[in-house]
């Protein structure tokens, strides 16, 4: 694992010349180029505003700035985890052409994400600024948050990008799994808002179901934390986090040990 | 010295993907483990690319691979380059690397030339600092002129090589890999690829290449090695392996068509021993070729001969016993192009060493490498064949293949069909 990352260091000129052509990439051919990256998150904010702030007014207080301080991260979480699927298996001219690090491929997903990530978070506060909801000093631990993020994103990505590889319908999965995740994950809802089970021979009060929700679900744990920080004002609650943090040790270490072991087949499956 | 690549004993073996495929889901392989199932031992379905090969290849040295389609040549490289693993065996590599296996890796076609540049230098191990401090010269050697600065998509196919070999040579590696890129381009990037690539001898690196040219070969490397059938079948001397090689291949051909079916249709089959006679040979040729000697009109070996000077091309047979012989010349082109064969009954030859001599006082072919088969048989016997590369040096007043004698006059138009000319002018030797 360490290994891994100390090359992933060692290639960053790399990582990042790739980071860069894909951001650049995206828009080349149209007329406003580059703008479409911020254009797009605007564009899309706008849709949500109107929606749940004109069409169906008796969405909550600031709804749509609500969602967004969820919706940015996850979509940094899918997009990565989605792209980072085919990363390995759809790059046959490098891999095969080229003596080329193989690892590179599901990072530069990663980063190429939270890049889009980071520059789309000026639009956020300008929306907040919208909503009269001013950036507190809370704000220093968006970059704990994004470290986290990104550490755990690549850990999943590294696997499924190996697996992907021999087993290609993973992809196609993965599309449903995410969808599934996402309504699984307190984005369009809070996590405060749910309430206790009481059937199936079950009996959970509101907290405790709560609790299972964040517990269970890394990335569930890391939307409550965005939007403690981002929404709400507050420090963040650091159990769940450490969770997080402890579960992306251990998928980090399984997958790149996977990686490893798989990448000298790469050159020969894809 | 050092060497600069060693391979040991190495084999490589691919899974069959057809078979394989269809087993390979994640939904068929969760399925079986819930239903209990062990995984089915797979019957060997893999194809041995590779199955046992030694090289050393020394530092400073030009190493040239020949051998047919399909017999793992370029398996061999890309194992070298690391980008195989070897299934057993091991492969050292001594120095910085640089594959130019297949050329604009990673070129992106929005994106103009020289953002490329960029971003397949780093591809290649360059550093982002080495690729701006070379982007000059690069640009200066693929000599695109405005284009630089357009997108590659709009790029011609020879204009995308040129680039993309130009950022390939300036990598600047202590070991090069080469398969089969060097008909880059036009004929003036051709020579100037060729010039970089002497540079790149000349400054001491070494380099291993695949190519089916055979008199590159014969002219760039210091060793050559031949690989058949995933095996090393022969390493040394440029000359001498090149020769064995064409020597296996025109007898392959040879039995094809005499028992109706080709050695040369499954690629990757080992080509006919040569040493050992075929099975079908009852009875052993009586003479066979040891040498031939290209000389010129003063009996000297030059690197290249003069189209209008003499050729002697002498045959060092050796007979068992008695028998009536038949020789024959060819030349030929590198590609295999038949200009001249001539055919000489030489009458019952004595056991023991002999001399056949061809004489031609004017050779009369256009400039460049040409291979010379000669042929010696027997009655209905199985003929023996050994072949030698013919250069001719380039003449600034003719092009083609054959250059005969020729002369040119300017006529009055009154004498239009009066024969003798007026004034003649020979071409000079």
């Amino acid at each position: 694992m360490i290994r891994n990352l100390q090359e992933l260091y060692q290639y960053r000129a790399l990582l990042w010349a790739l980071s860069l052509r894909e951001l650049k990439a995206r828009y080349r051919a149209s007329v406003l180029g580059f703008l479409w990256t911020f254009l797009n998150p605007t564009l899309s904010m706008a849709v949500y505003g109107l929606v749940f702030g004109v069409i169906m007014d008796n969405a909550p207080q600031r709804y749509p700035f609500y969602l967004f301080c969820g919706l940015l991260p996850w979509i940094f979480f899918s997009s990565s985890v989605l792209g980072g699927t085919t990363s390995v298996s759809d790059r046959k001219d490098l891999l095969t052409k080229v003596r080329f690090p193989a690892q590179v491929l599901p990072a530069y997903v990663v980063l190429t994400n939270l890049i889009n990530f980071t520059l789309s978070l000026p639009l956020l506060f300008l929306l907040g600024i919208f909503y009269s909801d001013v950036p507190s000093w809370h704000l220093v631990f968006v970059p704990v948050l994004a470290l986290l993020q990104t550490l755990f994103t690549l850990s999943i990505t590294y696997l499924l990008s190996a697996l992907n590889v021999a087993f290609r319908d993973l992809q196609h999965i993965m599309a449903n799994i995410m969808q599934l995740l996402f309504f699984l994950t307190p984005v369009l809802w809070e996590v405060s808002s749910v309430k206790g089970v009481e059937r199936f021979g079950l009996s959970m009060s509101a907290a405790e179901v709560q609790q299972l929700i964040v517990m269970s679900n890394p990335i569930a744990a890391l939307m409550t934390a965005w939007r403690d920080v981002l929404f709400t004002h507050k420090v963040p609650d650091w159990q769940p986090l450490a969770v997080v943090a402890g579960v992306t040790l251990i998928i980090l270490w399984i997958s790149t040990s996977v990686f490893e072991r798989r990448r000298e087949e790469f050159a020969e499956l894809v | 010295m050092t060497d600069a690549i060693v391979i040991d004993r190495v084999t490589k073996h691919f899974q069959k993907r057809s078979k394989r495929n269809e087993s390979t889901t994640l939904k068929s392989e969760l399925v079986r483990i819930l239903k209990g199932q062990r995984k089915v031992v797979e019957p060997a379905t893999h194809i041995e690319a590779l199955k046992g090969v030694d090289l050393r290849v020394p530092k400073g040295s030009t190493m040239g691979i020949v051998g047919r389609n399909g017999s793992g040549k370029s398996t061999l490289l890309k194992l070298v380059t690391g980008i195989y693993a070897p299934t057993s065996g091991s492969i050292t590599v001594n120095g910085r690397i640089s594959a130019l296996l297949e050329l604009g890796a990673g070129f992106h076609p929005d994106f103009t030339g020289r953002e490329n540049i960029m971003i397949n230098g780093i591809i290649l191990g360059m550093s982002r600092a080495e690729v701006k401090s070379r982007v000059d010269e690069i640009i200066a050697f693929a000599e695109l002129g405005d284009f630089i600065d357009e997108p590659v998509r709009t790029y011609s196919s020879g204009m995308f090589m040129r680039l993309a070999f130009a950022v390939a040579t300036h990598v600047d590696p202590e070991i090069l890999i080469i398969d089969e890129i060097l008909s880059v381009g036009d004929e003036h990037f051709g020579r100037k690829s060729s010039a970089k690539m002497n540079e790149f001898r000349q400054s001491g690196k070494t380099i291993l290449f695949v190519t089916h040219s055979l008199s590159m070969i014969e002219t760039w490397c210091d060793s050559a090695v031949w690989i058949d059938g995933g095996r090393t079948r022969m390493v040394g001397d440029p000359r001498q392996v090149v020769a064995a090689y064409r020597q296996a291949i025109s007898m392959a051909e040879a039995e094809s068509e005499r028992v109706g079916h080709s050695a040369l249709s499954a690629p990757g089959l080992a080509l006919p021993q040569v040493e050992a006679p075929p099975p079908v040979e009852v009875i052993a040729s009586p003479v066979h070729v040891t040498e031939v000697r290209l000389r010129d009109a003063v009996g000297a070996q030059p690197s290249a001969f003069t189209a209008d000077g003499a050729c002697e091309v002498f045959i060092d047979v050796t007979v068992d016993e008695p028998a009536r012989c038949d020789a024959s010349v060819e030349i030929a082109t590198v590609a295999g192009v038949s200009l001249f064969r001539t055919q000489f009954a030489a009458g019952e030859l004595s056991a023991g060493a002999q001399t056949l001599r061809l004489s031609l006082p004017r050779l009369g072919l256009g400039e460049g490498a040409h291979v010379v088969t000669a042929t010696v048989w027997s009655g209905e016997l199985p003929p023996k064949a050994l072949s030698r590369t013919l250069v001719v040096a380039p003449n600034p007043t003719a092009t083609g293949l054959i250059r005969p004698e020729h002369a040119w006059s300017l006529e009055p138009r009154a004498t239009v069909s009066e024969p003798p000319p007026a004034v003649k002018l020979t071409a000079e030797a």
